[in-house]
């Protein structure tokens, strides 16, 4: 019998192994809206390895601590502004710590934060995670600590995204200042267009679905005669390529105030889809199966298809000789006949706020708007000053006015149509962009069956109408779950 | 079993050994309070919450919701069903762990480097394993395919890209990577085996298959059974390979097991409440499982005693 009950005790510590394996370690997104999660399918972005924190001492007796996620390169340039930061502030400031981290750790270290209720004065907030930190009060509203022209001057979307006034986003309090605006635009590889004897896309005229279907074609062949398709029109990533088409035909995925799924009975999302799959259906992009084999991004840096989304932190890859040796530029992702006949795609961003927690509120906001709006900051981030563009300039003026000199004399290697990129950015007759819906929900899960099964359309296993029925009601009850969760946050602050 | 009860008198000398013996005991077990049983003990309380991570633990207790909810979840029980037909590997691993295993325990040149070689990817990092093996697998430009068309000059199966294939792969992998902690402790289990048992048996006329069969195997059973139990533990824990190899969970959520639904529920979509339901559940499984095998240990496992 005791040997019985050992045994029991014995298997019952070795399952146990998993259950406490599996609560030690938490991690959340910080809710970032997000270039971060593509660079992982595309460029692998350096960042750095280990996590490291500076001092910066001052005279005062205020010390201030900073969280932030970053790359290695970007981190010296921070480090620079928190200099002078302190320079200029050292009556009051005693130091500031500035503590950088990798992005996976920086999730896990602020949920250990906020579980154990110790925040940072100043980190990241996300547009998508303003609405719960605001609701569990987490960061202050930043208006009364910053001037009107310091807000003025950034671009009009980052100075809506991070506003929320209790109930809606875009409206209300700004919550925090941008780090960096980025979007998802298009590219297209020029030796393979003069090649073909055909014309560049015009930036300033994207390409209808049936203009770009038609360039696609051209640009589809059988280059060394061995019987089998090696160079295609376009190649696009499912869960973040795809996105463009379909809002570029006036798409939309929820209703206006995000509570239902509108995908099985939407005729533009139908007329984008088949669009889309056709393009996959008639030998324009690689098949599903050669796509599992090398994704779009090997394909288009290996010269093999003539078209490629660029996300704004690709440029520099795209730019660099070593990685991708041939002329580009970029273009405007093809409109629908069903939308506002504007090129659309989706933007990411990512915010300082300060904590509401902070002794030193004031310093705090000051503090932040110099690391979002300092014009050396943003000159040196930008490449103006330094010659290698990390982001595009918080500030408008800057970027319309010495980044686009810079990069036409050549002193930033940076894509000429950069216009297209100020498009998205700003709006214009031509284009347009916003956050991607999954940055407004508690998460984004509810997106997620509709994109990973789309290559089933794409195989002939499922017509898209079938398949949008098929869907729906899956994406409806995640939904429905991610808005119980966002409302649990909200009424247990 | 009687016992009678004396009482004991303590010299001062043993009081003072058995603080001693405390002090020994402590670090053992306020390590297990610390990182096993408070974490148990939250994951329980949690896995009956809508706990985000974010939002307060208490304030969202929403009792046996969450073990209701995944009854009905298709992709948890998808994840449970590939979790198990994964386990098809651990009797293969275990028959080819054998016959290696008998293979190397005679006097071959080289059995030291063969040993080795069956060893290095039980020693060799899983995620550095995964990548290489993804690259084997690769529908165009894999190892695998490559042979195949050599050979038939047709190409090969889509490895990781269809929904049957993905899990065959990863089996092939899994037996792949535990095959050299398998041939390793049945070794160690035939070297155990004294040789008289062989000669006597021989004596009686005994032929090869039945000294396989009513010697080695029987004593090869304690080896055997911790195999088995730790196979099937490591079994239902399976997530790097997946995590690696298909980074969604496969097509049409294919390759995905319990622990990588459990990651992606509780760490991409922050639903920390469910993913602890989720791991409860794993760990009763487990925990049944296990105590299946240590009270049926007794009609089979043998030991020399």
């Amino acid at each position: 019998m005791k040997k019985k009950v050992l045994s029991i005790l014995l298997a019952g510590c070795m399952s146990m192994g998993i259950l406490a394996g599996c609560s030690t370690t938490t991690v959340e997104e910080a809710g970032e809206a997000t270039p971060a999660e593509p660079a992982a399918d595309t460029a692998a972005a350096e960042t750095t390895s280990e996590s490291s924190t500076e001092t910066l001492a001052g005279e005062g007796d205020q010390t201030i601590h900073v969280f932030l996620y970053m790359q290695e390169h970007e981190k010296e340039i921070y480090q620079q502004l928190i200099d002078e930061f302190v320079e200029e502030h050292k009556d009051q400031v005693k130091e500031v710590v500035f503590e950088v981290t990798t992005q996976d750790e920086y999730n896990q270290k602020m949920i250990a934060n906020m579980t154990a209720g110790d925040m940072p004065d100043v980190f990241y907030v996300g547009p998508a995670a303003v609405r719960s930190y605001v609701d569990n009060g987490y960061i202050l509203p930043l208006d009364d600590y910053v001037d009107d022209a310091t807000i003025s001057s950034i671009w009009g979307t980052t100075q809506e995204i991070y506003r929320y006034d209790g109930t809606n986003v875009g409206q209300g309090s700004l919550y925090a200042f941008p780090k960096d605006l980025s979007c998802f635009a298009f590219a297209y590889n020029q030796d393979l267009f003069d090649e073909a004897g055909l014309e560049y896309p015009d930036p300033n005229k994207p390409y209808t679905y049936a203009e770009f279907e038609e360039v696609c074609k051209a640009l589809t062949k059988d280059k060394d005669g061995d019987g089998e398709i090696d160079q295609w029109g376009v190649a696009c990533a499912d869960q973040w390529g795809m996105t463009p088409f379909l809002y570029s035909n006036g798409v939309k995925f929820l209703n206006d105030d995000m509570t239902k799924v509108n995908v099985a009975n939407n005729p533009q999302l139908t007329e984008a889809l088949t669009f889309y799959t056709d393009l996959t259906k008639n030998g324009l992009t690689p098949s599903v199966e050669q796509d599992t084999a090398l994704g779009g991004y090997q394909r288009w840096l290996d010269g093999q298809v003539a078209f490629y989304a660029c996300g704004t932190w690709d440029v520099a890859a795209f730019m660099d000789d070593a990685t991708f040796p041939y002329k580009w530029n970029l273009c405007g992702w093809p409109v629908g006949p069903s939308g506002d006949g504007r090129s659309h795609t989706w933007m990411g961003s990512v915010g300082y706020c300060v904590s509401a927690t902070t002794e030193y509120p004031d310093l705090c906001a000051e503090l932040v708007s110099k690391l979002s709006t300092d014009a050396d900051g943003q000159r040196a981030v930008s490449g103006i000053s330094t010659g290698a563009s990390i982001q595009l300039p918080n500030i408008t003026e800057l970027a319309y006015g010495e980044f686009k000199d810079a990069v036409n004399s050549g002193k930033v290697p940076y894509a000429s149509n950069v216009d297209v990129i100020f498009g998205y950015f700003d709006g214009n007759d031509n284009y347009a962009a916003a956050l991607q819906e999954t940055d407004y929900t508690y998460n984004s899960e509810w997106f997620t069956p509709f994109w990973s099964g789309v290559f089933n359309i794409k195989n002939g296993d499922i017509s898209v109408e079938d398949y949008l029925k098929q869907v729906e009601p899956e994406m409806q009850q995640l939904l429905d779950e991610a808005i119980e969760l966002q409302n649990s946050a909200t009424k247990n602050g | 079993m009687a016992k009678t009860k004396v009482k004991v008198h303590r010299s001062a000398m043993a009081k003072r050994e058995e603080r001693w013996a405390w002090l020994f005991i402590a670090p053992p077990f306020v390590g297990f309070m610390l990182f096993m049983a408070y974490p148990i003990v939250f994951a329980l309380i949690a896995s009956t919450s809508k706990w985000t991570g974010m939002n307060s633990l208490w304030g969202n207790i929403v009792g046996l919701g969450n073990y209701i909810k995944i009854f009905g979840d298709y992709k948890f029980w998808r994840s449970m069903g590939t979790t198990i037909i994964y386990m098809i590997g651990i009797p293969i691993g275990m028959i080819l762990g054998i016959l290696i295993a008998m293979g190397l325990n005679r006097k071959i040149p080289g059995k030291r480097v063969l040993t080795t070689m069956y060893y290095v990817p039980v020693v060799s990092s899983l995620v550095a394993v995964s990548i290489l093996w993804a690259w084997v697998f690769n529908y165009d430009y894999g190892l695998l395919n490559g042979i195949y068309k050599a050979l038939t000059g047709m190409h090969g199966p889509n490895w990781l890209g269809d929904e049957q294939m993905v899990k065959i792969s990863m089996i092939i992998f899994m037996v792949w990577k535990g095959l050299g902690g398998t041939v390793i402790l049945y070794l160690a289990g035939l070297q155990n085996i004294p040789r008289d048992y062989y000669e006597a048996a021989m004596i009686d006329g005994a032929n090869g298959w039945k000294k396989f069969t009513n010697i080695t195997l029987p004593l090869l059973s304690p080896v055997t059974f911790y195999v088995l139990i730790t196979s099937l533990i490591g079994g239902f824990q399976v997530f790097v390979e997946v995590q690696v190899m298909t980074p969604n969970g496969g097509p049409n959520y294919s390759s995905a097991t319990v622990v990588f639904y459990l990651y992606e529920k509780a760490f991409t979509n922050g639903q920390l409440g469910y993913g602890s339901a989720v791991a409860v559940i794993l760990a009763t499984i487990i925990f049944i499982i296990t105590a299946i095998n240590f009270w049926g240990q007794d009609k089979w496992v043998k030991t020399i005693d």
